[in-house]
């Protein structure tokens, strides 16, 4: 059969028909990617708005520009929207688009499940926006503690569609880290040994198994919650035997590994975007490889440092604060892994590697600032101020927005086809860079001279208004510069420069496919023989006889996880509406939630 | 480039693999371990708050005997769909769909017999009475929630026309039900030695 034939061939079976169903039913991991990173950027946006009207209230004292309640409900949506619904997202965004195009696969290994689970995310979303649109927004910052959020002083629903939206979201990230494992492990290209993986698949392993274990202790606390509140149990009620500090074990178990589910998958781009643009592999591959899933391993005993001030048994003290800072030990064996790529390496300076350095500066001080924070007496004295603030904003700004800013200016033109303006891009990167260091450095200043985090407003003469006009203006240029790079990518979709196969020479078989990549991908399943599948000798798609096309059916090789031998093949299911209908049922199955707010 | 190294041309011919048959059990794996994580919290959450004698207001401990016939009752239905799966297996494929129809109908006799305990124990003891009720009821009635989900997946695989080779998914639904099955059961395991034993031992031993 000539090339040409088989082309049509594998189109038909494996594109989506342009059709209103089509657009609602299908399933491919491409279509879906986009999708999470739209939608995932679209809660950044929310996300971001809702902090820029916070610093309007905070830039001088005694604003009046929100209430107080508003104030709370604010922050509180800032940091729901923020940490679940933008962070994790965009990376599974991300993983969704390109591990498949990563392991020359057709597609995940259950792309009914990754429709659902892009379905129920957006779902899960709305319904936590439904509260704020009826007035009854949670109001208890994101980890929502007891007894605040008990019926007696959250008598509104904010706190159950806050509840309810996370056991929803749950369920959602769930599926998604099952269908990531069993991708990773079991459909990548012959040839691409467990050793041979790409780093980004390392780190989203790690954080799919760190979902599986630490994500059921949320669904507990957030069903104990809602227990309380209605039906009259007594988990968190001192009254009835309960301890509100139950909602803090529980959800700090699940909470401290989620900030390394935020963090390495980031940290995994950077691992494959600093070596593409240092011209060189990785150094010390198999000690990154380790050091993420000691990560995210560790990343199980530390959670008691959110907790330092309750009145813990020093034992247990100690005990978390080593963790703490043991933790920090395998993300600086990653950063020295970078910074050693790049010295012994010829640097290319292209935006996506100044997101990337940019990214080195700021995790090193959002993570010695954690160190810091996990000395048990300074966490005394920093506790519930703005250093803590700052802390977490220079982590998760500096861990996973410039990395994922990093990935888009790096993998966009595989998207799309078109590269994005790199002088733009500069500009935004700077914009960016400068204001967020601008906007979030002073915050420790302010965490040390006293200023408590979540208050709504403070008197003058306490020497923080100066600070908190900075705070104001870097947080809104760091706008600017965000909104720069969105301008890029529509300047881009018109009218950038066509990118062509792999436009920055780099060594992962992503590259291999066309940009934008068929429906189909590659139209022979590659075969891998070396970490760096571009840069070597080998041809991947190297078959004559067309032994590796599987054009019979939607079809793609499953090989075994270690050695990544052929094993047998496997069936890709067809574009199908059961994945959206589920995810509608579990939304009006939810809906006495929200009728109880209308009536 | 630094890493340009020769490679031989590794033949890989993908003609005549097998069709894949285990994606089903890969995933219901996963879905064991994220179901087992959510129990250990639910068991965490029993014992941390079981560590302040002053709160926790155990004044009799569960009567044991109803768990240990759930638990009887519970591991004959997995001895009954194993050996249905071995049937399934062996192409006997009529036997273990009255294997499944037997566990089905063994399940539905042990959601009666909790129903009973339930009704039984709620005389002392209700979700309302105290933190140590409201944990007690809630890991038992997740527990049940489970088996009527796996339940619910055995009747589906009731149902599947197909239990032999074939080249539609669900590949081997038997298969992967009865793992859930199992789960369930050793969830089970776990209630009744935390829940009922050590606490009897407790008291009289």
């Amino acid at each position: 059969m000539s090339t040409a034939a088989i082309e049509a061939r594998l189109t038909e079976l494996w594109e989506t028909p342009k059709t209103v169903h089509g657009w609602f039913a299908t399933v491919d991991h491409k279509e879906l990617g986009r999708r999470y990173l739209v939608t995932a950027l679209l809660f950044l946006i929310i996300g971001g708005v809702e902090a820029l009207i916070m610093r309007v209230q905070l830039a001088r004292a005694d604003q009046t520009v929100l209430s107080p309640e508003v104030y709370d409900q604010i922050f509180t949506m800032h940091g729901v929207t923020m940490i679940f619904w933008y962070a994790s997202p965009i990376l599974s965004g991300f993983a969704i688009y390109l591990i498949p195009l990563m392991i020359g696969a057709r597609d995940m290994a259950y792309p009914r499940l990754n429709a659902f689970t892009y379905w129920s995310f957006l779902l899960s979303g709305i319904l936590l926006y439904v509260g704020p649109f009826m007035g009854q927004a949670p109001h208890a910052g994101w980890f929502a503690y007891l007894p605040y959020t008990g019926i007696k002083y959250s008598p509104s629903h904010g706190m159950d569609f806050y509840a309810l939206a996370l056991i929803f979201l749950t369920i959602s990230t769930t599926g998604g880290a099952i269908n990531f494992i069993v991708t990773i492990l079991r459909l990548r290209a012959p040839g691409m040994l467990i050793s041979r993986m790409p780093l980004f698949l390392y780190s989203t392993l790690t954080i799919s198994v760190v979902i599986l274990f630490a994500l059921p202790s949320l669904t507990v606390a957030c069903v104990f919650l809602e227990l309380d509140r209605h039906w009259g149990t007594h988990f968190f009620s001192v009254a009835g035997g309960g301890t509100p500090v139950l909602w803090q074990q529980l959800f700090w178990f699940f909470g401290h590994p989620w900030v390394y589910v935020i963090f390495l998958p980031a940290t995994g781009m950077l691992s494959m975007i600093i070596p593409a643009f240092s011209r060189r592999p990785i150094v010390g591959y198999p000690y990154v490889a380790m050091a993420t899933i000691l990560t995210g391993l560790v990343g199980f005993s530390v959670w008691l440092h959110h907790m330092f001030t309750i009145g813990l048994s020093d034992m247990a003290m100690g005990f978390f604060s080593a963790g703490s800072m043991m933790i920090s030990v395998f993300t600086t064996v990653q950063i020295f892994a970078w910074v050693a790529t790049i010295w012994r390496g010829r640097p290319v300076l292209t935006t996506s590697m100044y997101f990337a350095l940019g990214s080195i500066a700021l995790l090193v001080v959002g993570g010695l600032s954690g160190v810091y924070t996990g000395i048990i007496p300074v966490d005394w004295q920093v506790h519930s101020t703005y250093y803590v603030v700052a802390h977490i904003h220079y982590v998760l700004i500096g861990a996973n927005v410039f990395p994922v800013f990093a990935g888009f200016y790096y993998w966009l033109p595989k998207m799309t086809g078109r590269k994005l303006n790199e002088t733009l891009g500069k500009w935004s990167f700077w914009v960016m860079f400068l204001s967020f260091n601008a906007g979030f450095f002073p915050m420790h200043n302010l965490g040390l001279l006293g200023m408590p985090r979540r208050i709504f407003t403070y008197k003058e003469g306490l020497g923080w208004q100066g600070t908190n006009m900075l705070v104001t203006i870097g947080a809104f240029a760091l706008g600017v510069g965000i909104l720069l790079s969105i301008i890029n990518v529509f300047i881009s979709l018109r009218s950038g420069k066509i990118a062509g196969k792999n436009p920055w020479n780099s060594d992962g078989l992503e590259w291999e496919s066309e940009s934008p990549p068929k429906p189909y991908g590659s139209i022979h399943l590659p075969t891998v023989a070396s970490r760096h599948p571009l840069w070597d000798d080998h041809d991947e798609e190297e078959d004559p006889a067309n032994d590796r096309v599987l054009d019979q059916g939607r079809l793609t090789v499953i090989t075994t996880w270690l050695d990544a031998e052929p094993k047998a093949i496997a069936t890709i299911a067809k574009d199908t509406l059961a994945p959206l209908i589920l995810a509608i049922a579990i939304f009006v199955f939810l809906s006495p939630l929200y009728s109880k707010c209308f009536g | 480039m630094s890493s340009a190294t020769q490679l031989p041309t590794r033949f890989v011919s993908l003609r005549d693999l097998p069709v894949e048959e285990h994606r089903g059990r890969d995933a219901m794996w996963g879905v064991i371990a994220t179901e087992a994580a959510l129990f250990f919290c639910l068991f965490g959450a029993y014992f941390y708050l079981g560590n302040d004698k002053a709160r926790w207001s155990i004044n009799q401990p569960p009567k044991i005997y109803y768990a240990l016939i759930m638990l009887a009752v519970l591991l004959t239905s997995s001895a009954v769909l194993h050996w249905g799966e071995k049937q399934v297996k062996r192409g006997l494929y009529a036997s273990g769909r009255k294997a499944l129809l037997a566990t089905i109908l063994i399940g539905f006799g042990f959601l009666a017999l909790q129903a009973f305990e339930y009704l039984d124990h709620w005389k002392t003891l209700t979700p309302y009475s105290n933190s140590y009720g409201s944990i007690f009821y809630t890991i038992t009635t997740f527990h049940a929630a489970h088996l009527i989900v796996g339940l619910l997946i055995l009747i589906y695989a009731l149902f599947i026309p197909r239990y032999g080779p074939t080249l539609e998914s669900p590949f081997r639904p038997y298969e992967t039900a009865s793992l859930y099955w199992h789960f369930v059961d050793l969830v089970w395991i776990f209630i009744v030695l935390i829940l009922y034993v050590i606490p009897n031992l407790m008291v009289h031993g």
